[in-house]
């Protein structure tokens, strides 16, 4: 997960950091399938129609429970469906549909475009839980994905079906639930293969328990399966072909709104700056800048149609998160000290010099297009910032 | 009013019959016939200007097959706006209205406002975005309806919603939407004037059709439906003043042409297409049936899926399947009656797209368009008027005074025009552009020669041309794009466009031909189009040369010197930031400069830092001074040179480091080094050491203070590298040079000698008497030179007696003299010099002879030169010479003349080289190399010891630096991690110590460390491909490759294949095992086609994660750049392990596009400048 949920609805709970969206939507979830009594898919908590509401939010409209249900315990008659995905309808009610089909879905995309995000909403939603997960790193086994033993166990009483440990897909697939994979790409392209026959035949062959009923687990209906995974990143291994035809693929793409993706920014860096316990804010005049340059040199494009060049490190929405929460953080503790705007630069020169030593000079290539354009049409801010310019030259 | 009311008045039986329609509407169109024959008119109207009522017959014969277009241009002018053009498939709803009419003999009325009105004219008023104030209708009913953001609003109204309706809810529908789409006009006041005043016209024909009391009916835009009602809600307009006068200003010409299915898809840039007509075809024939629109949606989808499967992906019927389940799932959770296009779309970019926007991508988008698009082609009915392209043509030829059809068959007659200065010309020169462009053999451009200065665009042309019949078939066959050249000359290229866009985007080759073609033609909006393209794709695909070529056709266009187009100063802002654009996109390709050894590299740098300086910033600044410190020899030079010309750095400073160049030059390489720095410093910027002269000053001194034998050893390389100036320019700065020495009054040719001689002996005599007083400073020592000069008398001729002085008389007698020094390097007036001296120029003379450009004919007539122009070789043979060489410099320095002579092309000398004491390097072996394939074999028998000692000499050194990198490869790793099964066996013995016994005593283990069985890596097999790019010339970095390739190959563990490619590929890997063999064998030349390697390289694969693909190239890829990323991702995509090279050499210093390496580094192809020690080491890593 990369993007953090922003502000929650409902009070955290004690001690976390994060609550999963069921937990944190629990009022939503519980009166929406209230709301929309219509015909589910199998296992379904919601209908599809719903969970799209769900997603994207009701738009600012109040919903009503239909006269004569009765509402559950705890759950409002009326209800404003809050946003939590920005980005498109189309997109989403794609991804609600292959899961309606129980196809296998992968997301791809950028870093930091919100898809785990996407994935935990939508597994939320569809079977109440996000927490049937793997996070694939180059160090998952196959075990992680299919199912493990109890090792003691197995040595005491010899292969049992309480000795066996099942991974978070053979749960999902035995209670028709919805399971994800993280980065499916950085596990190892053998390990990524045990998807394959989990996803075309629907059930796990165990053949230490071969000749009782366990030696064939089958998945319950209602199973399926969200995957994502990165297109820009360092240390992907690719998916086979055979997996590939197995998904149905979603490209989820940076947020395409300016004032979106501003909002967006706000409230998190905000919520970031809020935990450290302060209440110091980034001015909006600063984080327009921050915003304008992050989708500037991630377009390749600026917003008036310059052509900028992009650096090979991704510039995603949460890079600017961390980087506006960082220039809260230092506003809060070293008040008075500097300019908020003088220490973007240095922020962006951290962003973009990552890997490679040129997307230095590309940051400096920006500063020459975008930067001195807007600089010359007269804006104050972007002044500034041309003339703090031997910031970047060493 | 309210919507319901609105609807009421607009089908109040009341009021005329109104059927509110878009152009192009399967669905209006499959109702239409119902609906009339409900309404019974007795007349019918339809939004067609009134120039084609003649047409509407022909239009709606029988035998006329649609697709088919009307086009209509004013007389007389062959260009210019207000062409108008009106295709017609099946699924328009006019053309079904216009064939109902004409099956039940109802008179039909083309009823819009006629062309030649003026209200067309006018320029319309510029629309200013989104209105501001409250929430639009259009925008509360956009938010309701659910769909990509990019659907049209009509889609999602009418069109999709339509299955399953009754006509007459669809004709609602449809004038609902066109209702609310006025509202928002209105509202807005963004009515356009010309709609207003169309709509009147329309209202008074409507009026006219029904004022005897028959009943019409009017098929108009949806849009336009409203404002029909207006005079039976408001006073009756009176008559029409501008009705009747307005016809006779100028005739239209109307044609009917026939049209084809990917020509009326929106996206081949004919006006008032629709997307995917074959797709709408389907709808109009399910004709409202959601069932049959279903099976379409299914029989596309399989389709589809056949034509992804014949392009090579795989794609089943599995995938048809899931394809045809999302596309009717996501209909319903939109609640639409059936899938539209908009879902099948989508659900094919989901199902089979797999995320790859390129590879896969692409090839979905393919099927798409060949599935949804088609291919029907119309015809109009056979007995209709000839008309389109050949009578425009032929007309406009007569009225040019140009020879057409009428003429007498003529030979070919030769114009000359002159489009900047006479109208007609330009006119004549648009034409025969346009001509061309459509294939017509007509006219041919002959090339016009410039008399003036080099590098002068000439702005007349000349043209041969001829009419034949050829040219009366083709303009016949090209008729189907347009009604006048200048339409079929855009259809043409736009059509070349969509071409290039179907294989992979445009290249950069292709933009700047499209551009310069359209510029040529006279086609404004093409020319838009093509900029923004420029815009768009040249920054990041285009190479140096490339983009210097963009702006220099950018300029032309500003400066109006293309006659096609006439000044306007939107362009000119657009071209003017597009060249801003392209030239930061140049300074980015500073960096991919780094490794180059090419003088035009050097001359682009300059042009470029012009430019680049012109608009100022910190980015050149920067990428020059790395040029200056990490760049190769010749970069250094140009880079130094192009600073201090833009003023980054001082004269002086780059003086000390010329002079630095020139101490540090004790090594032969370092000497070649120096002859490259001078020749970048001279080919950026010759006059620099002439006119600055602080840059000289250091330089001067220096020459003058060297040792003698110093200054011998340095002297063919500081030659070499003054080489670069022409004779005029070294004569320029000789002259400069001896002013500084205070040496000029040795040219006294003006002077009396007898005067002369009585002056000399009084210096000399007061020279005796200092010396004799020890009054002269210390170290002024009497030059030698100086008596016999000063007397006038002339040297022996260069091709006299050899001169008789031993190289040891030269070294022991008295030093040479700076200006000595300085003819001599120069390589001008060495007549002057005295007897050895001369010698030494002979020889150099020799290799360099008289220099080029300026001044190298021999016509240099200045004093002093004597017989220095026209020189004939003095050397009977490359032996006498090699032997001169040897006695005057010593046999290092002979090596190195000799070698140098060899990279400079003289093929003679080879035999001279001495195979065991040449100096290995790879600059002599390339140059070697190249000459190889001119060789006899007979000759090329007595070069192989020579070639096979460089190769070995090479091979061994690079051998022991690789070999180290290579060592130590594949090691089993033990891991500890619980991978693979669980080893029992092993399990127990470790944790025996842990085993106890139960109460009901078996003994239980309890497995503290459980041992795992993972599996071992096979070894043996990987693969190595080295895909070495040979266009162009030798470059180093093919020496290089094949060398490396052969080291690699002794690698056991390795095997190791050796492909050279240029626009073809040659697999060399039986040859790889010998590095000799693989460099006879490469033969260098062609283009560049990396994608063609790459996909050859791709067959060698075997087991995909044990293969590892190189590719060396300098990345200016011939051909799209599309394919060529789609290659790199199906390999990466494979899993194997692919790294580009974008140079290799001992310093590892590139030359390369950064823009193209870039979208392969983004692709998956890590690019990166390497030294072989470096590839040896990725290797190693790789396969350990």
């Amino acid at each position: 997960m990369t993007t953090a949920p922003s502000r929650s609805a409902a009070p955290e709970a004690a001690g976390r950091q994060i609550s999963p969206p069921e937990d944190r939507y629990a009022t939503e979830l519980a009166f929406l399938a209230a709301h929309d009594t219509g015909p589910r898919p199998p296992a379904w908590r919601l209908t599809p129609r719903a969970v799209v509401t769900f997603v994207l939010g009701s738009d600012g409209d109040t919903l009503r429970l239909p006269a004569g249900t009765d509402a559950p315990e705890g759950v409002p008659r009326h209800l404003v469906v809050e946003e939590k995905f920005v980005g498109d309808r189309a997109l989403v009610e794609r991804c609600v549909v292959t899961l309606a089909g129980e196809r296998g879905l992968l997301l791809v995309g950028e870093p930091g475009t919100a898809k785990s995000m996407l994935s935990e909403l939508l597994s939320a939603a569809v079977c109440g839980t996000s927490g049937l997960v793997v996070q694939g790193t180059a160090g998952t086994t196959e075990d992680q994905l299919k199912y493990g033993w109890n090792y003691a166990l197995l040595l005491a009483q010899g292969p049992t079906r309480a000795a066996l440990v099942p991974s978070p897909v053979l749960t999902a697939m035995t209670c028709g639930g919805v399971a994800r994979v993280e980065e499916v790409t950085r596990c190892l392209p053998e390990v990524q293969d045990a998807l394959v026959s989990l996803l075309s035949e629907r059930r796990i062959a165990v053949p230490e328990l071969s000749g009782g009923d366990d030696a064939l687990l089958h998945a319950a209906p209602g199973f399926t399966l969200i995957a994502t995974a990165n297109l820009r990143d360092k240390g992907v291994s690719e998916m086979s072909a055979a997996l590939k035809r197995r998904f149905n693929f979603e490209t989820v793409g940076p947020i395409g709104d300016l004032g979106a993706e501003m909002a967006l920014v706000r409230r998190q860096a905000r919520a970031a700056v809020e935990r450290a316990g302060t209440t110091q804010q980034v001015d909006d005049t600063v984080l327009e800048v921050l915003v304008t340059a992050f989708r500037d040199l991630r377009d390749g494009r600026s917003a008036e149609g310059w052509e900028v060049e992009r650096p090979s490190t991704v510039m995603s929405t949460a890079e600017a998160v961390s980087v506006a929460a960082s220039l809260g953080l230092a506003a809060a503790y070293f008040p008075g000290d500097r300019d908020v705007l003088g220490l973007l630069p240095g922020h962006l020169l951290g962003v973009v010099r990552k890997d490679d030593p040129a997307d230095a000079s590309r940051l400096l290539g920006y500063w020459d297009g975008a930067v001195r354009r807007r600089a010359e049409q007269g804006s104050a801010t972007w002044r500034t910032l041309w003339d703090l310019r031997g910031v970047l030259e060493e | 009013m309210t919507p319901d009311e609105a609807a009421a008045a607009l089908t109040a039986p009341t009021a005329p019959y109104l059927i509110g329609v878009r152009h192009h509407s399967p669905s209006l169109a499959a109702a239409v016939p119902a609906l009339l024959d409900a309404a019974r008119p007795q007349v019918l109207l339809v939004e067609l200007p009134a120039d084609f009522q003649d047409w509407l017959g022909w239009l709606a014969h029988p035998d006329t097959v649609a697709p088919v277009a009307l086009a209509a241009v004013p007389g007389g002018r062959g260009d210019g706006p207000g062409a108008a053009f009106y295709p017609f498939a099946d699924f328009s709803p006019e053309l079904a209205a216009l064939r109902w009419a004409a099956r039940h003999d109802v008179p039909a009325v083309a009823c819009d406002l006629p062309l030649s009105h003026r209200a067309w004219h006018q320029v319309p008023a510029r629309r200013t975005g989104p209105a501001p104030g409250g929430p639009s209708l259009y925008g509360a009913l956009r938010a309701r309806v659910g769909g990509r953001t990019g659907d049209d609003l009509w889609d999602r109204l009418v069109e999709a919603a339509a299955p399953g309706s009754p006509p007459e809810a669809l004709r609602r529908a449809a004038l609902l939407t066109g209702w609310a789409l006025r509202q928002d006009a209105e509202r807005d006041e963004a009515v356009d004037p010309l709609d207003r005043a169309r709509e009147k016209w329309m209202r008074a024909r409507l009026r006219d059709a029904s004022a005897d009391g028959r009943r019409a009916a009017a098929l108009v835009g949806a849009f336009h439906a409203p404002a029909l009602l207006a005079p039976a809600q408001g006073t009756p307009a009176r008559g029409e003043p501008e009705g009747a006068g307005t016809k006779a200003s100028t005739e239209w010409t109307v044609s009917l042409i026939p049209y084809t299915y990917p020509l009326l898809d929106e996206r081949s840039g004919y006006p008032a297409g629709i997307r995917d007509p074959e797709w709408q075809h389907l709808v109009l024939s399910a004709a409202g049936d959601p069932a049959a629109l279903g099976e379409a949606a299914l029989g596309t989808a399989v389709r589809i899926c056949a034509e992804l499967r014949s392009q090579g992906h795989p794609s089943g019927p599995a995938d048809a399947r899931e394809l045809n389940r999302l596309t009717g799932d996501l209909a319903r959770l939109r609640g639409l009656p059936a899938p539209g296009r908009s879902e099948l779309v989508e659900a094919a970019r989901t199902v089979l797209a797999q995320g790859e926007p390129l590879g896969r991508g692409r090839a979905v988008a393919r099927a798409l368009e060949r599935v949804l698009i088609g291919d029907r082609t119309g015809r109009p009915a056979p007995g209709a008027p000839r008309s389109g392209l050949a009578p425009a043509v032929e007309a406009e030829l007569a009225a040019l005074g140009l020879p057409g059809p009428a003429g007498p068959a003529t030979a070919a007659r030769d114009l000359r025009l002159d489009p900047l200065r006479s109208d007609v010309d330009r006119r004549r020169e648009l034409l025969l552009r346009r001509l061309l462009v459509c294939g017509v053999p007509y006219g041919e451009p002959l090339a016009v020669t410039v008399t003036g200065v080099a590098g002068t665009e000439a702005l007349t042309t000349r043209w041969s041309v001829r009419w034949t019949p050829a040219a009366a078939a083709v303009l016949t066959g090209v008729g189907i794009r347009g009604v006048t050249a200048a339409q079929a000359a855009e259809g043409v290229l736009r059509a070349a466009r969509r071409t290039e866009h179907d294989n992979g985007g445009p290249t950069a080759g292709q933009i700047l031909a499209g551009l310069r073609e359209a510029a040529e033609c006279g086609l404004p909006d093409l020319v838009g189009e093509r900029l923004t393209e420029a815009r768009d794709i040249l920054p990041g695909s285009a190479a140096l040369p490339e983009l210097l070529a963009a702006l220099g056709l950018l300029d032309r266009m500003r400066a109006g010197h293309i006659a096609g187009l006439p000044a306007d100063d939107t362009r000119t802002a657009a071209t003017v930031s597009v060249a801003g654009l392209l030239t930061s996109a140049a300074v980015r390709q500073i960096d991919g400069l780094t490794g180059s050894d090419d003088p035009d590299d050097a001359r682009a740098l300059l042009e470029l830092a012009h430019r680049a300086d012109a608009l100022g910033g910190i980015r050149l600044a920067d990428s020059l001074s790395r040029l200056a410190t990490h760049g190769s020899p010749l970069m250094r030079g140009a880079a130094g040179a192009v600073r201090v010309l833009i003023g980054h750095e001082e004269p002086g400073d780059l003086g000390a480091r010329v002079v630095s160049w020139v101490d540090a030059a004790t090594s032969p390489t370092a000497r070649s080094e120096l002859t490259r720095r001078l020749t970048g410093l001279f080919t950026a910027a010759a006059p620099l050491l002439e006119a600055a002269s602080p840059a000289l000053e250091p330089l001067l001194d220096r020459i003058g203070e060297l040792p003698d034998r110093a200054f011998l050893d340095r002297l063919p390389a500081l030659r070499g590298g003054f080489d670069t100036l022409s004779p005029a320019g070294r004569e320029r700065l000789l002259a400069v040079v001896e002013e500084r020495l205070g040496d000029r009054t040795r040219d006294t040719d003006a002077i009396d000698p007898a005067e002369l001689a009585a002056w000399t002996a009084a210096d000399l005599a007061a020279r005796d008497v200092l010396t004799g007083l020890g009054l002269l400073p210390p170290g002024t020592r009497q030059p030698s030179s100086g008596t016999p000069a000063a007397t006038g008398q002339p040297y022996p001729g260069p091709g006299g007696p050899a001169p008789a002085a031993p190289v040891s008389d030269l070294t022991l007698g008295p030093a040479l003299g700076p200006a000595d020094r300085w003819r001599l390097l120069l390589g001008r007036r060495t007549d002057h010099l005295p007897p050895p001296a001369a010698a030494l120029a002979n020889a150099l003379d020799e290799l360099y002879g008289s220099g080029r450009g300026e001044g190298s004919r021999g016509d240099l007539t200045g004093r002093g030169t004597g017989d220095g122009g026209g020189r004939i070789s003095s050397f009977p043979g490359v032996r006498e010479w090699s032997g001169e060489l040897a006695r005057l410099f010593g046999p290092g320095i002979r090596e190195e003349v000799l070698a140098a002579a060899a990279v400079s092309g003289r093929q003679d000398v080879l035999a001279e080289l001495d195979p065991d004491s040449v100096h290995p390097s790879v600059d002599l072996l390339r140059a070697i190399l190249q000459h190889v394939g001119g060789l006899p074999e007979a000759r090329l028998a007595a070069l192989r010891p020579l070639v096979r000692r460089l190769v070995d000499a090479l091979t061994r050194e690079l051998g022991t630096t690789l070999r180290p990198a290579l060592t130590g490869v594949v090691t089993p790793r033990p891991s500890r991690r619980p991978g693979g099964p669980l080893d029992l066996a092993r399990t127990l013995r470790a944790n025996l110590a842990t085993a106890r016994r139960t109460a009901d005593g078996t003994v239980q283990v309890i497995p503290v460390h459980p041992v795992f069985r993972s599996r071992a890596r096979r070894t043996a097999d990987w693969r190595l491909v080295l895909l070495t790019d040979v266009s162009g010339s030798m470059e180093a970095s093919t020496v290089w490759s094949a060398l490396t390739a052969s080291v690699l190959a002794g690698v056991p563990t390795l095997s190791t294949h050796f492909l050279a490619f240029s626009t073809e590929v040659v697999d060399l890997t039986d040859h790889v095992h010998d590095p000799l063999a693989l460099l006879l064998e490469v033969r260098v030349g062609g283009g560049t086609h990396i994608a063609a390697g790459l996909r050859y390289a791709r067959g060698l694969v075997t087991v995909p994660s044990r293969t590892l693909v190189v590719v060396i190239s300098d990345f200016q890829e011939g051909y799209p750049v599309g394919g060529l990323l789609g290659e790199v991702r199906s390999l990466v995509g494979a899993g194997c392990h692919v790294l580009g090279c974008a140079g290799l050499d001992d310093a590892g210093r590139p030359r390369y596009s950064t823009g193209v390496a870039g979208q392969l580094v983004a692709a998956g192809m890590p690019v990166a400048a390497l030294s072989p020690l470096e590839l040896a080491r990725w290797v190693g890593e790789k396969i350990r």
